[in-house]
């Protein structure tokens, strides 16, 4: 066989940037996800039109002010965002294995996770209507609902992560999944942001 | 052109021990714990070929029952409540469970081939995505069989599917019938494109990627911003109808809308069946070529025109609502939309046609059914500009024209193809030949079972015969049409069976060895037919469109990917330079589990909101297993391991050689 050949066996094993297959799934991944929140926000803008009152006024409670509080939404967002931080910290320190700051960065990374979770509860009870009361309640506690999938399916995969690491160390094929993790909570952090202008001041500004 | 029936033998194997070795690497274990474990993109895409065949096949038997029950005026062989169930479970079976992931199938076993890799992306995905496809047909089928089939129409609209109109679980299942069957279709679609993006042979540049590998990526994207509405829109539904949720998003009494429901279904409902068409061209691409013996005409055009029509695609689905009260300029616009998208789809047909018209075509099976596709397509194509005018539209809203429109385009513009595509590439997947003369009388019987059966049905719905209702009365006059409709039915009936009978004798008889029977260019013939377990043994390279019609055996090979682990080339995104390797999943159980899991969560939900938190807690424990490397369960590891006696005969067999 005279075929010339191309030898890839001096090519590296793995990657851990955005030239790897996992990376392109996960960016799949969040267009489909994507498109799912913009679908509900439209849904939640076409609902706006079969409205007088946006939020309706309760028949139970005349005169009485049925915006959504802002006391522990605005809470959550700030430590949503904020939590980025130490996401990115994680995130740099994978490009240096540096696997005592990726261990304890995760382990920050989880507890912030869980305390989100926490506070989407208290959130649900801040909106003042059942989702059963009627199609804008409907609609809200979708847009939450949907959104709190994401911080347990974000935070249920940093634990993942967390465990991996404090058992198994750190190897290339394992920080590049903590960084395609690092990047999905980026945009749960991220996707929050309209959403929470949307269901906390289309209230007050629509 | 320089080409030989042969496997291109710089890709194969220097000698069968190298070949075994390999071959033990990539086949998955022996026995039936190893086939629900496999994770080989070749078991996936046959195995959705053949369940999505089978479920053509119920369906069609429903079709079947209901143009017996039509052939007559006044007929009592259904009645009015098993009508409404077996319309609404063969439209929704032919869309979710046959039309899509018998394309999408299709693409999982060829793609791979097509661009020169060993195993598709994300293997363990690819697996899961047809058990929860799996999950939704039997849930859907399971519903008909126990009195519980979706009753409320292919789409479903509220408020006859809402709580108020329909009682019972009926439509509860259909709900999540559609959850479960996009779950498949969107994994299958990440899939796709990740292997398309990352996976493909060296020099593979983006102009020399094979058209039918173009319409997948087209398509996939389209399943990645169409699914997610409809998903939406039978959640909604589900939530709306579920005991203890009971929202109100198409209540109109608390604010809800049932054109939201309309538009959110129409948003998929459109994209969905360009979903179905657009894979079939890129078969109608594969087939016009090979057979005409001269690349495709105009190439870039093509690729355009498929990107074109996706785009588009989505700016149409207003369409479907011209009789509800939307404004009048939504109106002109999605009705100037709608009659926009038979440009490109023209243009496609243009370039077959000079393909063949400049080539030297050769009139075999497959390329006799792209002659009936490019026909009856035109012909559905021109009743679609008809009703994208509102005007007729109007009048023709819910008749018989529309039944006959919508299966002109799927019948014709997707199983002809199909039909063609199974003739073509049977070979490659059994090494084996159909029958010539048995294909063109499967050919040419159902062309005329088709027109027979639906060609009447665009006079009955001018005579004003609406869609969906059980019988009618003698004095329409509608009964003779009627009657000549069924007869067409029967006729496609004996035709299928002619596919499954020739399929049966060749399987009957003993393989043949020629790898590329029909000359044609692309990178799946350039291997064995069935290909082995690991595709190619050194990877192909690429430096034109047509891989085996130039000098293949001098093109430059792949070698140094590992012998231990199943480990496949990444190259970049547009011009397939090589960048770097990648350690793909091994076989496994988990993704049967994970499918057993949803699928569970998505029955039991019918009746509780608690199966939500139930089966997210489950499908969590099963990830972490999933994911958690090198675990597979001892019992099943045991279970899947080569029996020793043939292992023992296997060595005797090599020290022999
Ligand atoms: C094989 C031959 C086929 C026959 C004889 C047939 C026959 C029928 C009949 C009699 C109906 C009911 C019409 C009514 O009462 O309104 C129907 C509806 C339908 N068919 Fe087919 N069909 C066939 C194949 C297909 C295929 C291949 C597809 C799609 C890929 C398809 C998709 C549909 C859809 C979406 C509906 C509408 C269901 C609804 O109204 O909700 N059919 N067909
Ligand atoms: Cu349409």
């Amino acid at each position: 066989m005279n075929t010339a050949v191309i030898d890839v066996s001096k090519l590296p094993a793995a990657v851990e940037d955005h030239t790897s297959p996992i990376w392109w799934g996960n960016l799949f991944m969040l267009f489909i996800e994507t498109t799912m929140f913009a679908l509900l926000v439209g849904t939640y803008f076409y609902l706006r039109m079969n409205f007088t009152n946006w939020p309706p006024v309760r028949s139970d409670v005349a005169l009485y002010r049925t915006d959504p509080d802002l006391g522990f939404a605005t809470a959550n967002l700030l430590v949503l965002i904020a939590s980025c931080v130490p996401m990115f910290i994680v995130d740099r320190a994978c490009l240096r294995m540096d696997l005592r700051t990726v261990r304890l960065g995760m382990t920050a990374m989880v507890l912030i996770g869980l305390g989100t979770i926490a506070l989407r509860f208290f959130e649900f009870s801040g909106l003042k209507f059942r989702w059963d009361d009627n199609a804008y309640s409907a609609v809200i506690w979708t847009v939450l609902g949907m959104h709190l999938l994401h911080l347990i399916t974000g935070t249920a995969e940093n634990l993942l992560m967390t465990l991996w690491v404090w058992l198994k160390g750190l190897d290339i094929r394992h920080a590049r999944d903590v960084r395609v993790g690092a990047a999905y909570w980026y945009w749960i952090a991220g996707v929050w942001i309209p959403l929470y202008a949307i269901v906390y001041f289309g209230p007050r500004w629509l | 052109m320089n080409v030989s029936h042969a496997p291109v033998s710089s890709l194969s194997a220097p000698n069968e021990q190298a070949e075994r070795a390999l071959s033990a690497l990539w086949t998955r274990p022996p026995g039936l714990i190893g086939w629900l474990c496999s994770t080989n993109h070749k078991d996936i895409g046959r195995r959705y070929i053949v369940t999505a065949f089978i479920f053509f096949g119920l369906a069609g038997l429903l079709a079947a029952a209901m143009r017996i029950q039509l052939a007559f005026p006044e007929n009592h062989f259904l009645g009015p409540d098993l009508y409404n169930q077996f319309f609404t479970v063969h439209g929704t079976t032919m869309m979710f469970l046959f039309a899509v992931p018998i394309m999408e199938g299709l693409g999982l076993y060829f793609v791979p081939l097509m661009v020169g890799t060993r195993n598709a992306a994300f293997p363990r995905l690819n697996a899961f995505g047809y058990y929860a496809f799996l999950a939704g047909g039997l849930l859907l089928w399971g519903g008909l069989l126990v009195n519980a089939g979706a009753d409320a129409g292919w789409f479903a609209y509220t408020p006859l599917s809402g709580p108020d109109y329909s009682p019972g679980h009926r439509v509860d299942i259909w709900a999540d019938m559609i959850t479960l069957t996009e779950i498949s279709a969107l994994a299958g679609a990440v899939v796709t494109l990740t292997t398309v993006f990352k996976q493909r042979a060296p020099g593979m540049s983006l102009n020399r990627i094979p058209l039918f590998v173009w319409a997948q990526v087209v398509t996939s994207f389209m399943i990645i911003f169409a699914m997610p509405a409809v998903m939406l829109v039978s959640g909604y539904l589900a939530m709306d109808r579920l005991a203890h949720v009971n929202t109100h998003f198409f209540n109109a009494a608390e604010g809800g809308d049932s054109l939201l429901y309309q538009h959110l279904f129409w948003f998929f409902g459109h994209p969905e069946v360009y979903i179905i068409f657009i894979p079939a061209t890129g078969m109608v691409s594969m087939i016009v070529e090979t057979f005409s013996g001269r690349r495709v005409f105009g190439y870039p055009v093509m690729v355009l025109s498929l990107i074109a029509t996706a785009f588009i695609g989505f700016g149409l689905w207003v369409h479907h609502m011209f009789a509800t009260p939307i404004p009048l300029l939504g109106r002109s616009f999605f009705s100037a939309a709608s009659m926009m998208i038979a440009i490109p789809s023209g243009i496609q047909i243009f370039c077959w046609i000079i393909t063949l018209w400049t080539g030297r075509p050769r009139l075999r099976v497959p390329l006799l059914f792209v002659c009936g596709f490019i026909l009856l397509f035109v012909l559905g194509g021109l009743t679609g500009v008809m009703l994208a005018s509102v005007p007729l539209d109007l009048q023709m809203h819910d008749t018989y024209f529309v039944v006959a429109h919508f299966h002109y385009v799927l019948i014709g513009g997707a199983v002809f193809p199909l039909f063609g595509a199974l003739y073509y590439w049977f070979p490659k997947w059994t090494g084996r030949m159909l029958n010539e003369s048995l294909g063109k009388w499967n050919f040419w019987t159902l062309f005329a079972g088709f027109n027979l059966t639906f060609f009447p049905m665009h006079i009955l719905g001018l005579h004003g015969m609406t869609r969906r209702i059980y019988t009618y009365v003698a004095e329409t006059g509608w009964g003779n049409l009627n009657l000549l409709a069924t007869i067409g039915a029967g006729i496609i009936g004996v035709s299928v069976l002619l596919f499954v009978i020739n399929v049966a004798i060749a399987l009957g008889r003993s393989a043949f060895t020629d790898a590329n029977p029909w000359l044609a260019p692309s990178l799946e013939w350039a291997t064995g037919s069935p290909p082995p377990a690991y595709n190619f043994y050194n990877l192909p390279s690429v430096s034109d469109a047509e891989p085996l019609w130039h000098s293949p055996e001098e093109k430059p090979v792949v070698v140094g990917l590992s012998t231990e682990k199943r480990e496949v080339l990444n190259t970049t995104v547009i011009d397939a330079v090589p960048e770097h390797r990648y350690e793909l999943a091994t076989d496994s159980i988990w993704p049967l589990a994970l499918a057993i899991v949803v699928g569970l969560t998505m029955t039991f939900v019918i009746f509780t909101p608690w199966a939500i938190p139930a089966g997210m807690f489950f499908s969590l424990i099963v990830l972490y297993a999933w994911f958690w490397r090198g675990n597979e369960p001892k019992f099943i590891v045991e279970a899947a391991k080569p029996k020793p006696q043939i292992s023992a005969a296997q060595t005797s067999l090599a020290a022999q050689a």
